[in-house]
């Protein structure tokens, strides 16, 4: 039974105590720098969740959060491809200082998109906290203020990132075997 | 021949727009940077050219180009000189101004606050600029054929308004501009030249090249998407000399992205040939240690296009 099944993994890459230790020096950063201000944190579904969640467990500071969901799909019409945010946020940001927590950079084309959209909605500042930042295929320069991790060009798993949606709930960062 | 001019209140990503359109209308698109080199290429100096006389600078300039090229220009104030034009379109983005500090948040790095000064300082230097070269510090809306809500409309929604207005004004069914209407137009300019002892050189040209193939045109479509600023094979690096310095061979990268500063270069082909470019890539970083250059391998750039929703088939070219 394939769900039984070990999943393919090369390597780990970061452990779960490197996760967690990582993600509690980031904390502190975003304790000390949104001190005294309103805080808002975005995750984007579904993969910034586990995250997120961890994130703001170590927070000493009190954080509101909020999800966001994105679809991409084709355009029949011309060539050109279409992104359309399928879950918006709950509430307005209009005032708060916003930080957009993903589970990895890559391009940074979704990240850049999903800021320009709520650039619009009158913010009191931007930012963007990251678990993982593939920076090797970097299209669309970025404000990310935190990362817990910069990372070669692999195809990673874990604390969040999937593959076909599987292997989310592993507690550590691996890399997939080449080939799968 | 169609000069279309695009223009709009600060933090409407107006570059954006006129990218699109010259892309969706196949017109030579014609930036503020472009143009002021080409004004510098043809008065020596754009400095040289007295304030009063920039109309008549970019009138010269335009008028050159239009014999060849179907244009879409950006620059402060064209939109009052495009008129002289026998098939124009004035189009202008306009938005509030909580979408447009949005934008300038977002495009240069800021908070609210300094965002809302860099607002009033590009506000300010526009009417300045217009007040100083054209004589009047604004424009009224009846200076534009076309005004467009930019945030209430997407990019691509506006574009399509430029496209309807374009034909519907049969725009794209006139041909180039005709001779004698240049020489008129040249006539004209060179009278109001004299008074500020201006002689231009003549020799406005556009070297424009086309995508080499498809997977180009979709990596474009796909920046453009997404607003990021991209120019197509704007620079060759010479890579290999002969024995009195001459250069033999040259590496002439894709595209080049100004936002972040990086060279992207696209190799979709088989992977036989692959091995010639990566060695080009490599000699070109180790001759340019400043450049940045990313390659995109074509299952790279399969994932890319998959993961953002691009209906086309990736080709190899």
């Amino acid at each position: 039974m394939s769900g039984a099944a070990s999943p393919p993994i090369e390597r780990v890459l970061f452990t779960e105590e490197q996760v967690n230790a990582r993600i509690r020096e980031i904390a502190a950063a975003i304790d000390e720098h949104y001190r005294g201000r309103d805080l808002k944190m975005i995750g984007v579904l579904k993969g910034s969740v586990y995250f997120l969640t961890a994130l703001t467990r170590a927070l000493a500071i009190p954080v509101k959060i909020d999800f966001l969901a994105i679809s991409s799909f084709a355009s029949a019409r011309n060539s050109r491809g279409l992104v359309r945010i399928a879950k918006d946020l709950d509430e307005p940001i209009e005032g708060e200082d916003v930080l957009l927590v993903e589970d990895i950079v890559d391009s940074g084309l979704t990240a850049r998109y999903l800021l320009q959209t709520l650039a619009g909605r009158a913010p009191n500042s931007l930012g963007v906290c990251t678990m993982l930042d593939r920076t090797s295929r970097r299209l669309a320069p970025l404000p990310i203020e935190f990362r817990c991790f910069e990372i070669p060009d692999h195809f990673v798993v874990g604390c969040g990132l999937d593959y076909k949606q599987r292997y989310r709930n592993l507690p550590y960062i691996a890399v997939m075997k080449p080939g799968v | 021949m169609a000069v279309i001019a695009i223009a709009g209140q600060p933090g409407c990503r107006v570059d954006q727009l006129a990218r699109l359109a010259a892309q969706r209308l196949q017109l030579e698109l014609i930036t503020e940077s472009k143009l002021r080199q080409l004004l510098n290429d043809e008065f020596g100096s754009e400095s040289a050219i007295p304030a009063k006389a920039l109309p008549h600078a970019l009138t010269c300039l335009l008028a050159q180009l239009a014999r060849r090229h179907h244009l879409c220009v950006v620059f402060p104030g064209v939109e009052l000189i495009v008129p002289r034009f026998p098939a124009s379109l004035r189009a202008c983005a306009v938005a509030a101004e909580h979408f447009r500090l949005g934008n300038l948040m977002l495009d240069d790095h800021l908070e609210r606050e300094p965002a809302r000064a860099l607002l009033a300082q590009l506000e300010a230097q526009r009417k300045q600029t217009l007040k100083r070269c054209f004589g009047r510090a604004t424009i009224p809306p009846d200076r534009y054929d076309l005004i467009a809500n930019a945030e209430t409309l997407e990019p691509d929604q506006i574009v399509d308004m430029i496209e309807g207005a374009a034909y519907a004004q049969g725009l794209l069914r006139h041909g180039l501009l005709p001779p004698e209407r240049e020489a008129e137009l040249q006539f004209e300019m060179r009278l109001q030249f004299s008074r500020h002892g201006l002689t231009p050189a003549g020799t406005a040209a556009l070297v424009t090249r086309p995508f080499a193939n498809h997977s180009e045109q979709v990596f474009a479509n796909l920046l453009d998407f997404y607003r990021i600023a991209w120019e197509y094979e704007p620079k060759s690096f010479p890579v290999e000399w002969d024995k009195a310095g001459k250069p033999t061979e040259f590496f002439t990268p894709d595209f080049y992205l100004p936002e972040p500063d990086l060279y992207v270069e696209l190799t979709t082909m088989k992977q036989a040939h692959v091995t010639r470019k990566n060695r080009k890539v490599k000699r070109l970083r180790s001759l340019y240690p400043s450049i940045n250059i990313q390659v995109f391998y074509q299952k790279d750039f399969q994932n890319l296009v998959f993961k953002h929703g691009l209906s086309e088939q990736v080709l190899p070219a």
